[in-house]
């Protein structure tokens, strides 16, 4: 008796435990699953992320922090003056930066990407627009920090690449250049509904304007490689000008930003540490009567525009009177103030550029050039007055003398907001006119007080991809904020 | 009630039994005719027993004159005594001077014999954490127990503590033990802010109440652990807590302490040189206030000398130092801590239990931020047959923390902005000036980092709630009295609710908006454990052996609401914002496992332990989720086998244990997702792809150790040594490894990385003097523990822990974890400073600059009793480790410090070497730009790195027992009272001016960084306890 109890018990154990068993292997696999996440997905919704993120990026730490003090439209204060003394030690940032510029576009459009040419999924119109947005991010790159991972570049997740190789800058824009090509061709034919019907933030799906805008990137790509590979750069003109490009306000890639507090040079203007424009933006402005001054630049207290000098020490610094002077214009530093990414303003002036040096045409020029004035003045919406008044002044003109300064100067006002873009146009022309800092209230900063010309490989990329950065390093020249990328010859 | 409950449980007793013949008796201490409580007294061979009464008395009923009884107490020598025709038995049980306090609970609850243990254990009893009580029982463990480590974060009342158990094994592990109450592993999280500013929650060993521990066992290495699977890679803290007590009847038992709390520490201030830049006073601005921006809001204007001038309000003022001298002390009230415990304890020979109930109230130096806490404790056990018993406990813990203090580079942190605050300012009118007109806040500093501290206490704040469960039934089978079935199920479940918030007009909350955010959730760990043991006698060898069985379930959610731009003032509801976001999840993960162990004593002088355990974690890959560990442990008692006197060697052992432990890892990493982007106005879809690249074929990451050591004692054990040697080697760490950004993610999990943690502690308790009257015992404890970082992923050159500024702690191939990085200053081959023509020095290299590990620590415990009068104090020691203080950097080149009075007048000459000439500098340059160069623009962190050795009175306990010839005629049994202090002064502090301890975070590594901490505490108060 007391022994069939103990065989029934022990059958009751090892039946029990074997259920326990079974239903815990059941209930592990159950929970492997990760409920908060989906691991398939429409790429137009990474798609609408990745262009998101090309506009986000016109307000990054690259551009505001650092793009606009380099290229002199304004002065931050305090804790963020110091880019603006040609400083390098920002270690942190220059990683952040790239970390930003890599993880937001660029990751997200890999895997659009890898989706629209895949078996299955595979759609070319899909394909050839996300390869434009591929390239504006990747040209953001190269032209921050010279040679970057390009071929391998990106590639943590859909080819598994942690330790991608660099390519030469010049390689990257030959292949950016070819990519934008083929967008164009299949873009020009292509069928919307195959496109981003209900998930595209800048042109709602029209195809007219993605060429355009592919075409316009391709000239902006091409007159960028003029002074390092003239044939490519008027090669690749003359193909721009056969297709048809951004040519008025209404072709602007533009997006508004209407998430969270909106536009975030609302909350840079309006906190702390405060940014004043600079006298350099000022003077331009006011001494040719442009009607984009109080577009551009707030009144002081005292009702008058006043201005920063930029790269003060920080003793001048404190005798500046700095929390006095003129805040950024509310047209730019709204919540729903516009974000750009390239403009026709922009287009017109390269082709007046172009039409200059290329086909030595200065009557031509002088017409692109106006025509670019005019839709920047039309951009800001200028009084129709104003621009009349203003396009009779001296400064919508090509004088015949220096006309290439005069074409670089009108480029930097029409470039902003896109105060990145203003950096790498006087880094590409030398326009306007940086002075070497050489006066004692002038900070020389690391680069004997000349405007620096690209971000550091941060210590982290160089202890974490070191071969790969250290080959880069070696071809292009040191690691400093003063090595110019292969395009920059001025 | 007492006799009630005792008739009842006689009742209940008569019933069950079935014995023919009933034998009673009374059990005193030999010698001294004490009569003993709470002896064990079991009918050999059954499992029928009974316990002694508070006089000493039992009552058992027997089979018959052939049963033998065996009466065995903690401390005595066990005793057996036949029966035969008596029906009075009376006994003298004789004290086992060897066996004193050698009883210890080991993992799975089970209790050993410390001699037959070949790891090293400590055990604290509970008159260690519950006199001089501390709101977070782990404060009070610090310096007591070799090994343990534990610093005590300075972030207001309800704070975290980080605590480490033999240093660092893994690199991005939590590295904290295990903590385990009544046998259920509990919630244990650090908790703390970040550089960047924000709160500490608390972690969640603060909601253990001291009150209700009856013992705590530090089990340190994974040869202990190890049963408990990769939870215990740590070590293991395992807390029992009080049951129904040890006397027959219903007993009452009270413990009341109150403490206050006030400022130990504060930063050395300069009062010569107020508010200003180059030695002048600011600019005025168009509204008449001064210019409020760096430069100007330094203390690096005029000396103060009672010139008129402009002050921060724009009024004519007269420029003087500080009347009070330190508004930064000024600010700061005496906080206090009065906590009550009532507990009702009873037992009878079916079962016992325990009710207790605490409340806790208390206030930290800013006035704001309080404590409520209530604590109700159910525990009972019955014996539903001779053979089955149940055993429950039901905790729930309510608690609610206002107001928890910012910390760091937050906006609201009081200590920051009142340490940076220009020495002129008068506190009163900062307390006076907190609004305009236009509702926006009145600061001295435009800095968005900033607050004025009185707007914020009025304006912001936060409201921290939590609800805690925690509970555990067993129900315990003895088969035989060889065979026996253990099961237990157990729960710690969390329901938390925090709101914090900002009314509108400060830019630096929500860019003068104003801000809300209310998160709540809630957390659950259940673990379900079925144990089987038999025991068996083999020639001279015991033989135990157990197969086991446990499911580990946790769960986790949550969902936050957050909101901006505020519609009417003061009303913190999300309706009541115009931009609103809200987030949720839920994290699940289960791991069961089986264990088998088995114990060998042979003869009594060696042990053998060997334990086997396989865990199948649903965190990992299906195809690697199982693995194995197994410890062996040895023990041999060499005073048993030389058989030398105990008078001489009382102790003799030498033990060694060995133990392969795995571990998983968080849930969700082994999988590639897209998320959905949260957005309101966009006609479109956007998703997002996470950071952290998945592994597709993780392993369990492992960790293998050993440890050998000594426990000795003399002269009848009035001298003991416990000395241990560790040494684990952690590899295969499964980890998120930072990786390029240029793959555009920013980290992927791997298994890489080892680090080798080794060291030795020792722990010698001398007790010069016992007699009736005067005993005196000592205790010393010592650590010292090292981690190095063997390898890392390949290719990775450097994994940064964490940062503040721009110095970093680090782990690095071939060096110790937790080194410090930051520039330091350029410098020649002689390591002289190279200075250039503006006479400041140059930035140079990133090196390492420190080590956040100490080169040993301890403590020494004296405890002097005189009649009922008992001394006990507490001593920590630390020697070495560094930290970064960005603290004292800030107060530097704002001018607050008074190390900034050297060369205000007349400028500094920097030591060091032109950059031109190689002569030696002499070239002044102005002490406020040599601060601000130095420590801002060059980022240099040399000046700033601070040694961290430190003694510090811990703890002074006086104890007054009431004597039992006092209570004889009242209703009293026991009563004492005692006055107590905590952290009561620095006897050495290398820094000087900042409290090494003052951290703002409870991880790992928290403890390279200061950053403005509040100023640090002492706290000294009552303590009654009363027992009826």
């Amino acid at each position: 008796m007391k022994n069939i109890q103990q065989i029934m018990r022990s059958t009751v154990v090892i039946i029990t435990l074997g259920l326990v068993f079974l239903s815990c292997e059941k209930r592990l696999d159950d929970l492997r699953e990760n409920p908060n996440a989906l691991t398939t997905i429409d790429d137009a919704a990474l798609f609408t992320k990745a262009v998101r993120s090309v506009f986000q990026g016109t307000t990054d730490n690259a551009s505001s922090h650092f793009a606009g003090m380099h290229a002199h439209y304004y002065v931050a204060g305090s804790t963020w003056r110091a880019p603006d003394q040609y400083g390098d030690g920002h270690d942190g940032d220059y990683n952040s930066i790239l970390n930003g510029l890599y993880g937001g576009t660029i990751r997200h459009i890999e895997d659009v990407l890898e989706i629209t040419t895949a078996e299955g999924t595979k759609n070319p119109v899909r394909n050839a627009m996300a390869d434009v947005i591929a390239v504006l991010g990747f040209a953001k790159i190269t032209d921050a920090y010279g040679e970057v991972p390009y071929t391998e570049g990106g590639k943590g997740k859909t080819e598994d690449i942690v330790q991608p190789r660099y390519d030469t800058q010049e390689s990257i824009y030959r292949d950016m250049i070819e990519r934008l090509s083929n967008s164009i061709a299949v873009l020009k034919n292509a069928d919307p509904a195959e496109g981003y019907p209900d998930s595209d933030p800048i042109f709602n799906n029209d195809m007219d304007k993605w060429v355009r805008f592919a075409n316009s990137v391709r000239l902006r790509l091409a007159m960028r490689v003029r002074f390092a590979d003239s044939a490519l750069s008027s090669a690749t003109v003359a193909l721009c000008l056969d297709e048809p490009l951004m040519e008025s306000v209404d072709h602007d890639a533009f997006m508004i930003e209407t998430e969270g507090t909106g536009n975030a040079w609302f909350n840079r203007r309006t906190g702390f540490p405060s940014i004043k424009m600079s006298t350099m933006l000022i003077d331009q402005l006011q001494s040719t009567a442009d009607p984009r001054l109080p577009v551009f630049v707030s009144q002081d207290g005292n009702g008058e525009y006043s201005g920063m000098i930029n790269g003060l020490t920080d003793v001048a610094f404190g005798g500046s009177d700095f929390a006095n002077k003129s805040d950024m214009g509310l047209q730019l530093s709204s919540p729903e103030s516009k974000l750009y990414v390239i403009t026709a303003s922009e287009v017109w002036l390269l082709r007046a550029e172009a039409a200059l040096v290329f086909d030595n045409d200065p009557t031509a020029a002088n017409t692109l050039f106006r025509m670019g004035i005019e839709t920047s003045l039309h951009q800001w919406e200028i009084d129709p007055t104003d621009i009349a008044t203003f396009m009779g002044s001296p400064s919508a003109t090509l004088a015949g003398i220096n006309d290439e300064e005069q074409i670089g100067v009108q480029m930097w006002l029409a470039l902003v907001p896109n105060y990145f873009e203003g950096w790498i146009h006087i880094r590409r022309t030398g326009y306007p006119i940086i002075p070497v800092r050489e006066d004692a209230d002038l900070h020389p900063g690391v680069t004997n007080g000349i405007m620096p010309t690209r971000f550091k490989y941060s210590s982290f990329e160089l202890g974490s991809n070191t071969n790969n950065v250290t080959e880069a390093i070696n071809r292009q020249g040191p690691n400093a904020i003063d090595t110019p990328v292969w395009w920059d010859k001025n | 009630m007492k006799q009630l409950i005792f008739f009842v449980a006689v009742i209940g007793f008569s019933i069950s039994a079935i014995g023919q013949k009933t034998v009673s008796g009374t059990v005193m201490e030999q010698g001294t005719s004490l009569p003993l409580l709470g002896v064990s007294i079991l009918e050999k061979g059954t499992t029928n027993g009974a316990s002694t009464d508070f006089d000493g008395n039992y009552t058992i009923n027997v089979a018959g004159d052939e049963a033998t009884l065996v009466f065995s107490f903690l401390g005595y020598k066990t005793q057996e005594v036949t029966v035969g025709g008596q029906s009075v038995v009376n006994v003298s049980l004789e004290v086992d001077a060897q066996k004193m306090d050698e009883v210890v609970l080991t993992a799975l609850n089970i209790q050993r014999d410390k001699e037959s243990l070949g790891y090293s254990i400590s055990q604290v009893t509970s008159e260690q954490v519950n006199v001089a009580r501390e709101n977070n029982v782990m404060n009070s463990l610090s310096g007591k127990v070799s090994g343990l480590q534990i610093t005590q974060s300075n972030t207001g009342v309800d704070g975290s503590s980080r605590v480490l158990l033999r240093g660092i094994t893994t690199i991005s592990g939590s590295n904290r033990p295990l903590v385990v109450i009544d046998g259920i592993p509990i919630n244990n999280g650090s908790g703390g802010a970040g550089g960047g500013g924000g709160v500490d929650r608390g972690d969640a060993l603060s909601d253990i109440n001291p009150d209700d521990v009856e013992s705590i066992s530090v089990l340190k290495g994974a040869g202990a652990a190890a049963a408990y699977g990769s939870l215990g890679m740590n070590g293991v803290i395992l807390i029992t807590t009080k049951s129904g007590g040890k006397k027959d009847g219903v007993g009452i038992s009270l413990n009341s302490s109150f403490t206050l709390t006030d400022i130990l520490l504060t930063p050395d201030f300069q009062n010569e040189y107020g508010t200003g830049a180059f030695g002048d006073f600011a600019p005025l601005n168009l509204d008449g206030r001064p210019v409020l921006d760096y430069p100007f809001s330094w203390s690096w204007g005029p000396r103060m000398e009672g010139q008129t001038y402009t002050n921060w309000l724009g009024r004519q003022d007269t420029y003087n130092p500080n009347p009070s001298r330190n508004p930064y002390k000024e600010f700061y009230q005496t906080g206090f801590a009065l906590s009550n415990t009532v507990a009702f304890e009873g037992r009878g020979d079916k079962g016992s239990f325990r009710l207790s109930i605490t409340d806790e109230e208390g206030q930290g130096i800013v006035g704001n931020n309080t404590l409520n806490k209530q604590t109700f404790s159910l525990r009972g056990s019955t014996n539903l047959t001779n053979k089955l018993s149940i055993d429950g406990k039901m905790t729930y813990i309510t608690s609610k923390v206002r107001n928890r203090p910012q910390l760091a580079e937050g906006s609201g942190n009081t200590a920051l902005q009142l340490s940076l605050m220009p020495r002129d300012i008068r506190l009163e009118d900062v307390a006076n000036n907190t609004i305009n007109a236009s509702g926006e806040e009145i600061k001295w500093n435009l800095d968005n980092t900033f607050n004025n501290p009185y707007w914020a206490l009025e304006n912001a704040g936060n409201f921290d709630e939590k609800d805690r469960y925690q509970g555990f039934l067993s129900a315990n089978w003895m088969i035989s009295d060889k065979f026996n079935v253990t099961a237990k199920t157990g729960m710690d479940n969390i329901v938390f609710d925090y709101t914090t918030f900002g009314a509108r007009g400060a830019r630096a909350i929500g860019n003068g908006l104003g801000s809300y955010r209310h998160d709540s959730g809630k957390s659950r760990i259940w673990n379900s454990d079925i144990l089987a043991t038999y025991n068996t006698d083999i020639s001279n060898v015991n033989v135990s052996f157990s197969l086991g069985s446990n499911y580990r379930d946790e769960f986790s959610s949550y969902r936050n609401i957050w909101g901006n731009d505020s519609k009417a003032p003061n009303f913190y509801r999300i309706s009541n914002y115009k931009n609103t976001f809200s987030d949720e999840g839920v994290t699940k993960k289960a791991i069961y496992s089986f264990y088998a162990l088995s114990q060998f004593n042979v003869g009594g002088y060696l042990y053998f332990d060997a334990t086997v355990r396989n865990d199948n974690s649903s965190a990992l890959p299906k195809e690697n989720n199982s693995y194995w560990y197994h410890s062996e442990n040895v023990s041999v008692l060499l005073s048993k086998i030389l058989g030398v006197s105990p008078n001489i060697l009382s102790r003799g052992k030498l033990r060694g244990s060995f133990a392969k432990v795995g571990n998983d890892t968080s849930p969700y990493r082994t999988q590639a997702v897209y998320n959905i982007d949260q957005t309101v106005t966009l006609p479109y879809t956007v998703a997002s792809i996470p950071g952290s690249l998945p592994s597709f074929d993780l392993r369990p990451e492992t960790s293998e150790s050993w440890e050998v050591g000594a426990d000795l004692g003399f002269l009848n054990n009035r001298i003991t040594l416990d000395f241990t040697y560790y040494q684990t080697n952690t590899t295969d760490q499964i980890m998120a490894v930072p990786v390029s950004g240029t793959t555009a993610f920013s980290s992927k999990v791997v298994n890489a990385g080892k680090i080798q943690n080794k060291g030795y502690e020792a722990q010698l308790n001398l007790i010069p003097f016992d007699s009736d009257n005067f005993t005196w015992t000592l205790g010393f404890n010592f650590t010292k523990s090292n981690s190095k970082v063997i390898s890392l992923n390949e290719g990775l050159e450097r994994i940064t822990l964490g940062s503040l500024w721009t110095a970093s702690v680090e782990a690095r191939p071939g060096e110790e974890f937790g080194t410090i990085y930051g520039n330091d200053f350029l410098r020649d081959n002689f390591g002289r400073k190279i200075i250039g023509d503006d006479g400041l020095a140059k930035r140079g290299e990133r090196v390492a600059l420190g080590n956040i590990n100490p080169d040993w620590y301890g403590g020494i415990t004296s405890s002097i009793r005189y009649k009922n009068l008992t001394l006990n104090s507490l001593i920590t020691i630390q020697q070495g480790g560094e930290y970064y203080s960005y603290g004292r950097g800030y107060r530097l080149f704002f001018g607050t410090d008074a190390r900034t009075l050297e060369g205000r007048e007349n400028g500094i000459i920097e030591e060091g070497i032109n950059e031109f000439t190689g002569f030696d500098n002499d070239i002044t340059t102005s002490a406020m730009l040599k601060h601000f160069t130095d420590i801002f623009s060059n980022e240099v962190a040399t000046d700033l790195i601070l040694d961290a050795s430190n003694v510090k009175l811990r703890e002074v306990a006086l104890t007054y027992d009431f004597p039992k010839t006092v209570l004889k005629n009242t209703f009293i049994q026991s009563a004492s009272l005692s006055a107590v202090g905590r952290n009561l002064l620095f006897l050495y502090n290398a820094a000087g001016d900042i409290d090494p301890e003052a951290t703002y975070s409870s991880g790992p590594t928290s403890t390279a960084f200061e950053h403005s901490s509040l100023p640090s505490t002492r706290s000294y108060g009552l303590n009654l306890k009363l027992n009826f």
